[in-house]
C-alpha cells in the first residue's frame, strides 16, 4: 500500500484528506507543522509527501528545501495560493508538482499515483549517456559532472533521461509534460522551473547553458 | 455645428464687422478731408487767377484769350471767362460751359463768389466762380478725377484689409478653440483609456495649470473609482480564497461519502450524491470567481500551441478531437487564459449545444460552433455577463451544473488580451461563438 505524508496545519483539511486518501487505498499519515512532518519523514519515510505552503513556524517552501537536502521523495504542493510567484518558488525549492485548493480528490489521487509511478519505474533502460563531462547512468540512478556525483530529485532525473534519450532533438514542453509528468494538460511552468533547476545542477555555467538549451518557440534540447 | 466651428465663425464675423466699420470710418474721414483740402486749394488758385485776370482786363483793349493763355493752368484745371455773354477759354471745349451749373452762374452774376462740386460727363469737378468788374465772370473748373482714383484705390485697400482681418479672426478663433479644447481632448483621451481598461489613467496637472481644478477632481475621481473597483475585486478574491480551505475539507469528506455510497441506505446515498455534486460545483464556482477576480492581472504571454491545446481539451471531454480545424497553431498569448476560453466554450457547447461540431483556430480568432438551439438575439450580449444564463440554459437550470460564469470568463480572458467575445447564429443552425485574442 503506497504511503502518503500530509503536512497541513488546518486540522479539518488534514483529517478530511487522510480519510479520503485512506479510502482511496493509501496509507496516510498527517503532520500539523513542517517540523513534525520532517521528523516523521525521517523516522518512517512515506512514498509521497503532500505539503501546504502556509504553515506555522517553518513554512512550506522551507519544508521542501529542508526535505530536499536528504530526500528525493516526490513532493506535491497543495495550496490555496495560486500566484505564479508562489508556484515557481515552490517548484524551485524542489517540489515535483503543484495543485491549487480545492482540488477534487480524484485529481489529487491521480497526481499522487503518477508521482509514485514515476518514482518507482526506472527512468530509462538505456545503459549510459555522456555529454562532455556529464555522465548519466539510468540503471544506477546516477548522474556525475566531472566525476562528481550530482544529486537530482526523481522528477529531475526523469526529465534529464527523457532529454538524453532524445539527445539532439527538440522536445516541446507539452511532450515533456506528457512523458515526464504523464499529464495530458498541465502547467508548462512545471517544465520551465524543472529545466531551470536541472541547469543549476548539470551546467558548468547555468546562465549560459551548453548542454540543456532552450529552442525559442519550440522547447528544450539536450546535446553534447 | 461643433463648438469649434461656432467659435471660429463668431471670431471671423466679429473681426469682419470691426474691420469693416473701421475701414468705412477711415475712408469717409480721408475722403472728406482730402476733398475739402482740394477744394480749398482750388479756391485759392481760382482767386489768384481771377485777380490776375481782373488786373489784365483793366488795361486798354485787353485780349481775353491772350490773358487766359498767360495763366498757369494744368490739364486738370480749366479757366473760363464770360464777358458780355461771350465765353473765352483756352480750349474750344463746348462741354466746359455746360458743366457750370446755372445756380452758380446766377450767384456769380449777382456779384457773389461761389464754389460748387459737380459731376460733368461722369467726371467730378470743383467749379469756382468769381465775379469780375462789368458783369464779367471768371470760372475755374478743377477736375477731381485723380482724387477719385485715389479714393477707389483706398477703398480697395481697405476692403482687402477688412477681409484679411476677418480671415485672421477666423484663424485666431480656431487657434483659441484648439487651445481651449486641448485639455478637454486630453480628458476625452484619458476617459477612453480608462474605458479600455487602464483604470489608473491620470491627467498631468502641470500640462494645464489653468485647469488645475478639473485635473485635480478628474484624477481624484479616477483614483476613487479605481480604488473601489480594486476593493470589490479584492473582496471577491478574499472571499473566494477563504472559501478554498473549507471547500477542500468538503471535497475530501464528500469523496469519502461518494466511495461509501453503496454501503449507505438509499436516502443517505441520495443525500450523499447531492452533497458530492454540489461540493464539486461549489469548487468550480469558487475557481471561476477567483479567475474573474484576477481579471486585470498582467498577461503572461508565451508561445502556445493552441491547436494541441484544443484537441486535448476536446479529448478530455469526450468530444472527438477532429472537430478542431487550425490555420495558425501557435499563438503568443497567456496560456492559462486561452485555456480558460477554450475549456469554457467547449463545456458550454457540450452542456447546451449538444457538443461542439467545429472548433476553428484562425489568425488570433477562436470559433466554436454547436448545433444546439442557438442564442436568441436579445440575449447575445447579456449571455457574457456574470451569472446570466441564456434561455436554453435556464430552461435546463435544474439539471445544469454550470456556474453561470463560464461565458463571462471567456469575455474577461478575451478582454485581457484586448480582444472580445461574441455569439452569432450558425448558418446551418446552432450557435457560433467567436473570440478574438490579439
Amino acid at each position: 500500500m503506497p504511503s502518503v505524508l500530509v503536512i497541513e496545519d488546518d486540522d479539518r483539511i488534514r483529517l478530511a484528506l487522510l480519510l479520503a486518501l485512506e479510502e482511496e487505498g493509501f496509507e496516510a499519515d498527517g503532520a500539523g507543522t513542517a517540523e513534525e512532518g520532517l521528523r516523521r519523514q525521517r523516522r518512517s519515510p512515506a512514498d509521497v509527501v503532500i505539503v501546504d505552503l502556509m504553515l506555522p513556524g517553518l513554512d512550506g517552501f522551507d519544508a521542501i528545501r529542508e526535505l530536499r537536502r536528504t530526500d528525493d521523495v516526490p513532493v506535491l504542493v497543495v495550496s490555496a495560493r495560486d500566484a505564479t510567484q508562489d508556484i515557481v518558488t515552490a517548484l524551485e525549492a524542489g517540489a515535483d508538482d503543484y495543485v491549487v485548493k480545492p482540488v477534487p480528490i480524484l485529481e489529487l489521487v491521480a497526481r499522487l499515483r503518477a508521482l509514485r509511478r514515476r518514482a518507482a519505474a526506472p527512468a530509462s533502460t538505456a545503459a549510459a549517456w555522456t555529454f562532455g563531462e556529464l555522465a548519466i547512468r539510468p540503471e544506477a540512478g546516477e548522474v556525475t559532472l566531472a566525476d562528481r556525483p550530482v544529486a537530482l530529485t526523481r522528477t529531475e532525473f526523469r526529465l534529464l533521461c527523457e532529454l538524453a534519450e532524445n539527445a539532439g532533438r527538440v522536445l516541446s514542453r507539452r511532450q515533456l509534460l506528457q512523458q515526464v509528468w504523464e499529464y495530458e494538460i498541465g502547467d508548462e511552468r512545471l517544465v520551465d522551473v524543472h529545466v531551470g533547476r536541472l541547469r543549476q545542477k548539470i551546467e558548468p555555467d547555468p546562465r549560459r547553458p551548453r548542454h540543456l538549451v532552450t529552442v525559442r518557440g519550440m522547447g528544450y534540447k539536450l546535446s553534447g | 455645428m461643433t463648438l469649434r466651428t461656432r467659435v471660429t465663425a463668431v471670431f471671423a464675423v466679429g473681426a469682419l464687422l470691426l474691420s469693416a466699420v473701421m475701414a468705412l470710418l477711415s475712408y469717409q474721414l480721408v475722403r472728406v478731408s482730402l476733398t475739402e483740402e482740394r477744394e480749398r486749394a482750388a479756391v485759392r488758385a481760382a482767386y489768384y487767377n481771377a485777380s490776375v485776370v481782373r488786373a489784365d482786363l483793366a488795361a486798354d483793349a485787353p485780349d481775353v484769350a491772350e490773358i487766359l493763355r498767360s495763366l498757369e493752368t494744368t490739364e486738370n484745371r480749366q479757366v473760363l471767362v464770360q464777358r458780355d455773354d461771350v465765353w473765352y477759354s483756352r480750349t474750344a471745349d463746348e462741354g466746359q460751359t455746360s458743366a457750370i451749373p446755372s445756380a452758380l452762374r446766377d450767384r456769380v452774376r449777382d456779384g457773389e463768389a461761389s464754389v460748387q462740386r459737380v459731376r460733368a460727363g461722369g467726371r467730378p469737378l470743383v467749379v469756382v466762380g468769381v465775379p469780375l468788374a462789368d458783369g464779367t465772370a471768371f470760372y475755374e473748373l478743377d477736375s477731381l478725377a485723380e482724387l477719385e482714383r485715389t479714393f477707389s484705390t483706398l477703398a480697395l485697400v481697405l476692403t482687402a484689409v477688412a477681409l484679411l482681418t476677418a480671415l485672421a479672426g477666423a484663424a485666431l478663433g480656431r487657434y483659441a478653440t484648439r487651445s481651449v479644447l486641448r485639455p478637454l481632448t486630453r480628458v476625452a483621451e484619458a476617459s477612453e483609456q480608462i474605458a479600455a481598461g487602464q483604470v489608473r489613467t491620470h491627467l498631468d496637472p502641470a500640462a494645464e495649470p489653468d485647469l488645475a481644478r478639473l485635473t485635480g477632481s478628474f484624477n481624484r475621481m479616477v483614483d476613487e473609482l479605481a480604488d473601489r473597483v480594486e476593493r470589490d475585486r479584492r473582496f471577491a478574491a478574499d472571499v473566494s480564497h477563504e472559501l478554498k480551505s473549507p471547500l477542500q475539507t468538503l471535497a475530501a469528506a464528500a469523496s469519502v461519502l461518494h466511495r461509501r455510497a453503496a454501503s449507505l441506505d438509499e436516502r443517505s446515498a441520495a443525500a450523499a450524491t447531492l452533497v458530492v455534486e454540489e461540493v464539486d460545483r461549489f469548487g468550480r464556482l469558487v475557481n471561476d470567481l477567483l479567475e474573474l477576480a484576477r481579471g486585470d492581472r498582467p498577461l503572461e504571454r508565451t508561445e502556445v500551441d493552441v491547436e494541441a491545446m484544443a484537441r486535448e481539451i476536446c479529448r478530455s471531454r469526450g468530444v472527438p478531437p477532429d472537430v478542431v480545424h487550425a490555420d495558425a497553431a501557435t499563438w503568443f498569448v497567456d496560456r492559462r487564459r486561452v485555456e480558460g476560453i477554450l475549456v469554457n466554450l467547449v463545456d458550454n457547447a457540450v452542456k447546451y449545444g449538444g457538443g461542439p461540431v467545429a472548433v476553428r483556430i484562425g489568425d488570433h480568432e477562436l470559433v466554436v460552433e454547436d448545433e444546439g438551439p442557438g442564442i436568441r438575439p436579445e440575449d447575445r450580449e447579456t449571455v457574457f455577463h456574470r451569472f446570466v444564463r441564456g434561455h436554453t440554459a435556464s430552461d435546463r437550470a435544474t439539471g445544469s451544473d454550470g456556474t453561470g460564469l463560464g461565458l463571462s470568463l471567456v469575455a474577461a480572458h478575451a478582454a485581457a488580451h484586448g480582444g472580445a467575445a461574441s455569439v452569432e447564429d450558425r448558418p446551418e443552425g446552432g450557435a457560433l461563438f467567436r473570440v478574438r485574442v490579439p
